[in-house]
């Protein structure tokens, strides 16, 4: 995961604000500027598409937690059990990005004993899941890919 | 006092006349430092240069003396890096650490947003781009200036050690937890490659993008050359053959050639030959590292004071990116 949508907003008031040195004018600046439009535009998609992506993620992550836990010895399992106790806090968007951070600790977790125990189907379950999470994710750029 | 006022003064200094700097602009391109063209001028007469001096947050940490010195083992051998001239890393009258190359004109970089980059040249540039690759990585090491500051890795150590350096990357600089790069990482470590069969100068972000052409089909300098060091050279092959640097649906390399036209071509150069089982994990390690850069220019990012947008990009669109690709990947051996 990258920098939260806040921030990165927050950047680009910061970038825009920031007076260039004489040998940074030019083409550079025209460059950068650029690059800053870019970044907005991509902050529009986030916008659209990214409170759905990670409210999306974060359930899936509970539905597997809450399905997989009893299979697991107590520690894990007790672990992947309180995943449903991850508070979101007041849903905004830091609480619920700090919410997405605990389940994918224990994301990894999860696989890394699947991993040990040679559990095939549910190691494919995650491969397939780190497939969607990303593709949930995607940015898209104009003209590329 | 300008950066052009201190460059001059660092110039007139050391060499002991007075050298004037002129036309000094900041140019994008290498992120990891601040990168400038300028033209110094003496009783000699003008000489175009490139000036890369350290920034106060940087993309990748990288040892510029390393740089310098891999620049330096490749002039005049066929491998288009450009000149490297001077190199300061007490930072002088420039305050942070620089390095100056020779500027080669009449070329420029592909723009990473081209949709066909190359034009009816791909295929020539891609004969080229490879042939380059593999002719580094048929070079003797031995005798060559970046000896002097890289260590030479084991045949077999090569792959640890740039798994746990750019593993430990990610340990440092990671905002968010990334299962899917975290996967990645215990799967190479659980089945490691063959042997390097030879230890070779490794470029480290050969790429499109990375060296200048004529647009008539000729590739006039190899750059960015900050990551360089001895390993295994199908390091830089699998680096290269990463999908992030081609478009989706397209079957070539970065517009260039296909794969297997590409391995013909870098077998012919390097004399070598490709093990498949080692290049599939120096691809799946090529993403890994990938994401250990972008997960470090957030960081930058952030800790630079969120001035540099190109951070940005590469550690938001670009990781993302980044993660798509891993996780096909992944999907695709399956589980272990």
């Amino acid at each position: 995961m990258t920098p939260s949508l806040p921030t990165i907003l927050m950047g680009q008031v910061v970038s825009l604000n920031t007076p260039a040195p004489p040998e940074a004018s030019g083409d550079y600046a025209v460059s950068r500027a650029g690059m800053v439009g870019m970044l907005l535009m991509l902050a529009s998609q986030e916008v659209e598409r990214g409170p759905a992506a990670q409210a999306w993620e974060n359930r899936t992550l509970r539905a597997l937690f809450a399905e997989t836990a009893g299979a697991y010895d107590e520690a894990l399992g007790g672990a992947l059990s309180a995943a449903s106790g991850v508070s979101e806090g007041d849903g905004g968007w830091s609480a619920v990005d700090a919410a997405n951070a605990d389940l994918r600790r224990r994301l990894t977790a999860l696989h890394e004993a699947a991993e040990v125990r040679r559990d095939t189907g549910l190691q494919r379950r995650i491969l397939d899941l780190y497939v969607e999470m990303a593709k949930a994710r995607r940015l898209d750029l104009p003209g590329a890919g | 006092m300008t950066l052009a006022e201190q460059l001059a003064a660092y110039l007139s200094r050391t060499e002991g006349r007075p050298v004037a700097v002129e036309n000094l602009a900041r140019i994008s391109g290498g992120a990891s430092r601040e990168t400038y063209r300028y033209d110094a001028v003496s009783e000699e007469g003008r000489r175009p240069c490139i000036l890369r001096r350290d920034p106060p947050g940087s993309l990748i940490d990288t040892d510029r003396r390393l740089e310098f010195l891999a620049i330096r083992s490749f002039l005049g051998r066929e491998v288009a890096a450009p000149e490297a001239l001077v190199l300061e890393v007490d930072g002088g009258e420039l305050e942070r650490p620089f390095f100056i190359m020779g500027r080669v004109e009449g070329g420029s970089p592909a723009s990473p947003f081209a949709v066909d980059p190359y034009g009816a040249h791909a295929a020539e540039i891609g004969e080229q781009f490879f042939s380059i690759m593999g002719r580094i990585a048929a070079e003797p090491v031995d005798g060559l200036p970046i000896l002097e500051a890289a260590d030479r890795p084991a045949p077999d150590a090569c792959w640890r050690r740039e798994l746990d350096y750019w593993s430990g990357v990610i340990d440092a600089d990671e905002l968010h937890p990334q299962p899917i790069v975290r996967a990645a990482i215990r799967r190479l470590r659980a089945s490691p490659p063959p042997p390097a069969t030879k230890i070779a100068v490794v470029h480290g972000d050969f790429r499109s993008g990375n060296f200048l052409h004529d647009g008539a089909g000729r590739i006039l300098a190899l750059l960015d050359w900050e990551m360089a060091h001895l390993g295994d050279p199908l390091e830089d092959l699998a680096w290269a053959m990463d999908p992030l640097w081609s478009r989706q649906g397209d079957p070539r390399i970065s517009g260039m050639v296909t794969a297997e036209e590409a391995l013909a071509i870098w077998r012919r150069a390097s004399g070598l030959e490709v093990d498949p089982k080692a290049l599939a994990w120096w691809r799946l390690f090529a993403s890994v590292k990938g994401q250990a850069i972008w997960t470090s220019s957030a960081k930058a990012w952030l800790d630079g004071g969120m001035k540099e947008p190109i951070l940005l990009f590469s550690g938001w669109y670009t990781a993302r990116a980044q993660d798509e690709i891993l996780a096909r990947h992944l999907s695709e051996l399956g589980p272990v």
